[in-house]
């Protein structure tokens, strides 16, 4: 496996070597934008998604006391995630006077009945799976040790 | 008295959730792998289209195979965007690992974490310049389509060099249960609202919605569940427009009595009005119009073959063909056909689209229309064509 690895290795390292040199050759103010943007990025990631993640993640544990429905987080992510997919055409930044064969979607009303949806059948996960815990047993519900699904 | 404390720094032992593990890590990270490594293939395709020089010729067969590879392209990277976005939460607490104090070890480690770095500041670049990109918003100073080539290969030689430091954490791991706990962070042991299998499986299925909500621009039967779709797909005679004859600047010239398509070849020059093209023996053929940003759409395109037009000035087969549009902005307003879709008996100088008169935003007069080739080449409001010698 060490023999894979280092083959890996030098091969990740030339591709990447290459696509830096590539790169440089695009000059000085594309570097420089590019950088910008490579950065920004990860300080948007780093210190701004992540930490917000977990900020909702306290608030939702607070709202539901501690006891977080699991069809709740799964929402969450589809709804989250999503709609970072959705954000240029949401925002239509794109959008030209002259063409209106672009972003020519009803995305506001697309999004909120994505976003209904899916809070539909949160709620009527959360309902059903309530009625079968309270049937089932009072300590249950959503625990997650080591050997359970 | 309370004693005074600097304010808190998290440390990787913070993080307690069970969820946030290596299992989960590598089982995410092989999908966004495989999207990873989709997308940079049919970019190498796209980029092998666009140049003027190909490594090999450009084939004109299958006729849709660009639009396929294109669409793959772009569903690919947004398929990726949910499945980075839960692999990098998982991974969120290795920000605040403390460095080991042995030199030999802390200069493997720079190393590695500097490969992260690398790793994931190219990855989170690639996937949100292409995503801005497909819907045509540009809010930044670097050339888009070069930037984005380069950082494809920066972003799959950290991606290969990330996947051999960590084989054999991935070897363990993915061999294991899910809940088996091999190389979790003892502080790893909070009870989570949700199984590690649960977030795996909601990764996938929010890159799914993702991909239907937003594929329609280029697979028509998802239409009616892609609400944020980049086109709808409406435009004159249903087919979409990328560049308007407005933006293009060619109104006046494209509509003038005066407008004349040249064809030069060596020392001879024809010109013909559009009457006289539409004197000529038309053709029509079905072929997809299929742009870099991923959208795409068939069209049934009427017109005159251009190898047809060539004959008539002489021109002999093998030839590449400089097609220079009216247009007086944006690059593409001169380009090159290479000369296996000058010679190809479905490429046409089309006139009408649909059965009806060509729209002046596809391309009034006559615009080119060939199997296989990106949109941005499918040139519009065509002036002249020279036969390169």
């Amino acid at each position: 496996m060490t023999a894979i690895r280092a083959v890996l290795i030098a091969a990740g390292a030339a591709a990447g070597a290459f696509g830096i040199s590539l790169l440089l050759g695009l000059g000085q103010r594309n570097l420089i934008a590019t950088v910008e943007w490579l950065a920004g990025g990860v300080v948007l990631h780093d210190g701004i998604v992540g930490p917000a993640v977990i900020a909702a993640a306290f608030v939702v544990g607070r709202v539901f006391r501690g006891r977080v429905p699991a069809a709740v987080i799964v929402g969450g992510i589809v709804l989250a995630t999503v709609t970072v997919v959705a954000i240029p055409v949401l925002g239509r930044f794109g959008q030209r006077p002259d063409n209106t064969t672009l972003l020519d979607g009803s995305y506001g009303v697309g999004w909120l009945v994505f976003a209904g949806l899916t809070l539909l059948l949160v709620l009527a996960l959360v309902v059903r799976g309530r009625r079968t815990s309270g049937r089932a047993d009072e300590g249950g519900g959503h625990g997650t040790g080591p050997g359970r699904r | 008295m309370p004693q005074l404390r600097p304010p808190p720094v998290p440390d990787e032992s913070d993080f307690t959730s069970r969820l946030r593990s290596p299992a989960v890590a590598a089982r995410v990270g092989v999908w966004l792998g495989i999207c990873f490594a989709i997308a940079f293939i049919t970019g190498l395709i796209s980029h092998e289209a666009y140049v003027h020089h190909p490594f090999i010729a450009f084939p004109t067969r299958p006729v849709w195979l660009y639009r396929v590879t294109q669409g793959l392209h772009v569903t690919t990277g947004t398929a990726a965007i949910p499945l980075l976005l839960v692999k990098l939460w998982t991974v969120f607490p290795k920000l605040f690992s403390r460095p080991p104090k042995k030199v030999g070890l802390l200069l493997v480690e720079s190393l590695e974490r500097g490969s992260i770095a690398v790793l994931v500041a190219s990855s989170i670049f690639q996937l949100a310049s292409g995503l801005l990109n497909s819907s045509q918003w540009y809010p930044w100073g670097f050339d888009f389509r070069a930037t984005h080539y380069a950082m494809a290969w920066v972003a799959i030689g950290a991606l290969i060099v990330h996947i051999a430091v960590k084989l054999p954490v991935i070897r363990d791991v993915l061999g294991a249960d899910i809940d088996a706990g091999l190389h979790d962070r003892e502080s790893m042991a909070a009870a989570a609202p949700i199984s590690r299998r649960g977030l795996v499986r909601s990764a996938f299925l929010a890159s799914g919605v993702a991909v239907l909500a937003t594929a329609g621009s280029t697979v028509p039967l998802l239409r009616r569940v892609s609400v944020f779709e980049i086109r709808t797909g409406a435009g004159p005679a249903g087919i979409p427009i990328n560049t308007s004859a407005k933006h293009a600047g060619v109104i006046p010239a494209a509509l003038s009595d005066s407008y004349r398509l040249t064809i030069a070849y060596g020392g001879r020059e024809l010109s013909f009005s559009r009457q006289d093209l539409e004197q000529l023996r038309q053709r029509t053929h079905d072929l997809p119009i299929a742009c870099v940003e991923g959208w795409s759409a068939s069209g049934t395109w009427t017109g005159v073959r251009l190898r047809d037009l060539l004959d008539l000035v002489g021109a002999p087969a093998g030839h590449d063909v400089r097609v220079v549009s009216m247009q007086t902005r944006g690059a593409f307003g001169t380009t090159v056909l290479p000369n296996q879709f000058v010679d190809d008996p479905l490429t046409l100088l089309a006139l009408g689209l649909h059965g009806e008169k060509l729209a002046l935003d596809h391309g009034y007069p006559c615009r080119l229309i060939a199997p296989d080739r990106p949109g941005v080449f499918q040139t519009k409001w065509v002036r002249k064509l020279e036969v390169i010698a």
